[in-house]
């Protein structure tokens, strides 16, 4: 049966392929579950591999290909969903298009990146060796709720967990960190370990207490809600980190720290040699539109996916760190986006936008962009709905020796990468 | 002498889920843009009673269960003076869970009632299965086209004695089922639109800045004329989007 299932997928994906009937990584998996809905539980069954699950808001594909990176340099056979088929379904496509119908295939490990409601359903379906959760954000609230429903479903399925799996949370995230608490699991922590005065910024979600919901305090706050938090009621605090820092990380900004010490974790605890973590963090290239790097027309171009007020407001950080002058802004409100970009007004514009003098905005949400923009008080900007002729027009104004930087929501950056490189993503 | 406004944010950092300071950006532009001195205050859990006094206009956007709580627990104990000043035309928005609130109960999805403040003749159920979520226009007399993104699992039913805010072209409003979307009682403003409500919809933006000037300077105001390009703008394209001619 499930070989019929793998036939049946390879041909379905190649034709979808051929015919450019969409990128066929979750149709595959979708018809595989609507004939054997055990497909993948059958799958992983008598199989050795070991089993990755990645969560959280931000940094998933991103935590996923720097794992893939250092377990390939370990010599280990590995396997991954592709980035955005993030449901049961694309697990499931992952698996069809991995398998060689004429051997058994002998993974090593299955990293898979789950998308924040699917995370119940794929903890009872897998049995996963790791867990990984990075955080949690405000985000696309028209379709994941709000942060409190999310991790009161997250802690419920974690109960059932199997005592073999390990978790490796984020300490400095307090709802994160809590995950680990009273639960029978190896939990291990990663987190910053950096004195600062920041204070609570306007937006951050977590600043309550996930036990008694007393406001907590901060030593540090590293960006958003992440710190060093405590609780002063009941004495709640972040828990010891087994990481806070790395020699060496392989993409700019504070939020990718975190995705390297989750992977760094988790690749320490499978007693990988330093050696071998230092090589493939210099060999790491980034995951398809986070800070993925293009020439075009003679100048430099760099995408920064920004898809939530914590990401747009991070990459905002990390560009005026590297001291930026040109900006293109490409909002959507399709699915993938969220329906909803009220969160724009939660974005920190007003200050980290003063610096850049070249700025666009395109995106089928130009003019609220453009609305959020002017009320922060900016009247240097240009707004073209045509994403073309505003991927143009910023280029014409960025000097030969500098960069363009664009931010864009996730349909956008599919639509800004496929105007760049001139064909679909796959 | 140069005019001065004080708005009054209720639960600054609880109350802030859906881009609510958007809110407060656009009143503090438009007033600077009208040079019109503006204060804002940020009332967080805790603060004193007689400070709401010192407010013309009240903002207060929704939450979180759990922080709708703590909320609800702090603004019980000052009822009496909101109250006092909604009755006396201090004009407010009310976003959301903030609308619900001000009603006379919440009916959870378990059945459980939760007592509101009582001050808006409206209740709210939860059904506990879908929730209301999508891009809303709906058509009000004072304001003419509303346009926002509404996201709530309550429906409210409002009662005798108050007023729809608009009335629903495309989307849900209250409850999904008699068209009506929002409540206006005297000079407050009760609704599901956030978006935030006020950067698109600068008419509700501005009659809140001007009923908070004839409120202090006791006479008829006639507002400054801003230039509404980018609003119009925005307006137009949701508009577009949800074939609505506005």
């Amino acid at each position: 049966m499930n070989l019929f299932i793998l036939i049946f997928g390879k041909i379905f994906s190649f034709l979808s392929r051929q015919f450019n009937l969409g990128h066929g990584s979750t149709w595959p998996g979708h018809i595989a579950l609507k004939i054997n809905p055990n497909f993948v539980k059958d799958y992983f069954l008598n199989n050795k591999t070991k089993v990755i699950i990645i969560c959280g808001t931000n940094g998933k594909t991103t935590t996923s290909k720097l794992i893939e990176t250092i377990l390939k340099e370990n010599k280990k056979k590995v396997f991954i969903n592709s980035s955005g088929a993030n449901l049961l379904n694309g697990i499931a496509s992952s698996i069809i298009l991995s398998s060689s119908l004429f051997k058994k295939e002998n993974y090593d490990f299955a990293i898979f990146e789950v998308d924040e409601n699917s995370i119940p359903e794929i903890n009872k379906t897998l049995d996963p060796d790791y867990i990984i959760a990075l955080n949690l954000f405000r985000d696309q609230l028209d379709r994941y709720g709000e942060i409190d429903t999310i991790t009161k479903k997250w802690k419920e399925s974690f109960k059932n967990l199997s005592k073999n799996s390990v978790l490796i949370l984020n300490a400095d995230d307090p709802q994160i960190a809590y995950l680990g608490n009273n639960i029978k699991n190896k939990s291990l922590y990663f987190g910053l370990n950096e004195k600062n005065n920041n204070k609570i910024s306007h937006g951050a979600d977590s600043t309550y207490c996930p036990r008694c919901f007393n406001a907590l305090t901060y030593d540090s706050v590293y960006f958003s809600h992440l710190g060093n938090w405590k609780c002063e009621k009941c004495g709640l605090e972040k828990p010891k980190t087994n990481i806070s820092s790395l020699p060496y990380y392989p993409l700019a900004g504070e939020y990718n720290k975190y995705n390297s010490l989750a992977g760094v974790l988790l690749a320490k605890n499978e007693n990988i040699k330093e050696e071998i973590i230092k090589t493939s963090l210099k060999k790491f290239t980034p995951a398809f539109g986070r800070q993925e790097e293009f020439i075009l027309k003679n100048r430099k171009i760099k995408i920064f996916l920004s898809k939530n007020p914590t990401s747009f407001n991070e990459s905002l950080a990390t560009i005026n760190s590297l001291k930026a002058d040109n900006i293109l802004i490409v909002l959507n409100d399709r699915i993938p986006d969220g329906l909803d970009v009220s969160w724009i007004w939660d974005t920190h514009v007003e200050e980290l936008l003063q610096n850049i003098n070249n700025i666009t905005v395109s995106g089928d949400r130009c003019y609220d962009l453009g609305l959020r923009l002017r009320y922060a008080g900016s009247s240097e900007f240009k707004i073209e709905p045509d994403l073309k002729n505003a991927i143009n027009l910023s280029l014409e104004k960025t000097n030969q020796n500098q960069t363009l930087y664009i931010l864009p929501t996730y349909s956008a950056m599919l639509d800004v990468r496929k105007l760049i490189i001139g064909k679909k993503i796959l | 002498m140069k005019q001065k406004i004080t708005i009054g944010w209720l639960y600054p950092t609880l109350m802030n889920v859906y881009g609510d300071i958007g809110n407060v950006k656009t009143l503090q532009k438009r007033l600077e843009w009208r040079n019109i001195e503006c204060f804002v205050k940020y009332l967080e859990p805790g603060f004193k009673a007689n400070e709401l006094n010192e407010c013309d206009i009240l903002l207060m956007g929704g939450a979180q269960d759990k922080q709708q709580e703590i909320v609800s627990k702090d603004l019980y104990s000052k009822r009496e003076n909101l109250k006092n000043l909604i009755e006396k035309n201090v004009p407010g928005l009310y976003v959301c869970g903030a609308y619900q609130f001000l009603g006379n109960y919440y009916k959870k999805a378990d059945g459980k009632i939760i007592e509101g403040l009582g001050i808006f003749d409206l209740y709210t159920e939860n059904s506990g299965n879908t929730r209301l979520i999508g891009n809303i226009i709906a058509n009000s007399k004072i304001f003419s086209y509303l346009i926002g993104f509404e996201n709530h699992g309550g429906k409210t039913y409002l009662g005798k004695n108050i007023k729809p805010l608009a009335k629903v072209i495309k989307g849900f409003g209250n409850n999904g089922s008699d068209k009506t979307e929002g409540a206006i009682y005297k000079n407050s403003i009760g609704t599901y639109l956030h978006g935030p409500i006020l950067p698109k919809n600068p008419k509700l933006a501005d009659y809140l800045i001007q009923k908070a000037l004839e409120n202090i300077y006791t006479t008829n105001i006639e507002l400054k004329k801003l230039d509404n390009f980018y609003e119009q703008k925005a307006r137009l394209a949701i508009a577009k989007k949800l074939k609505v001619a506005i």
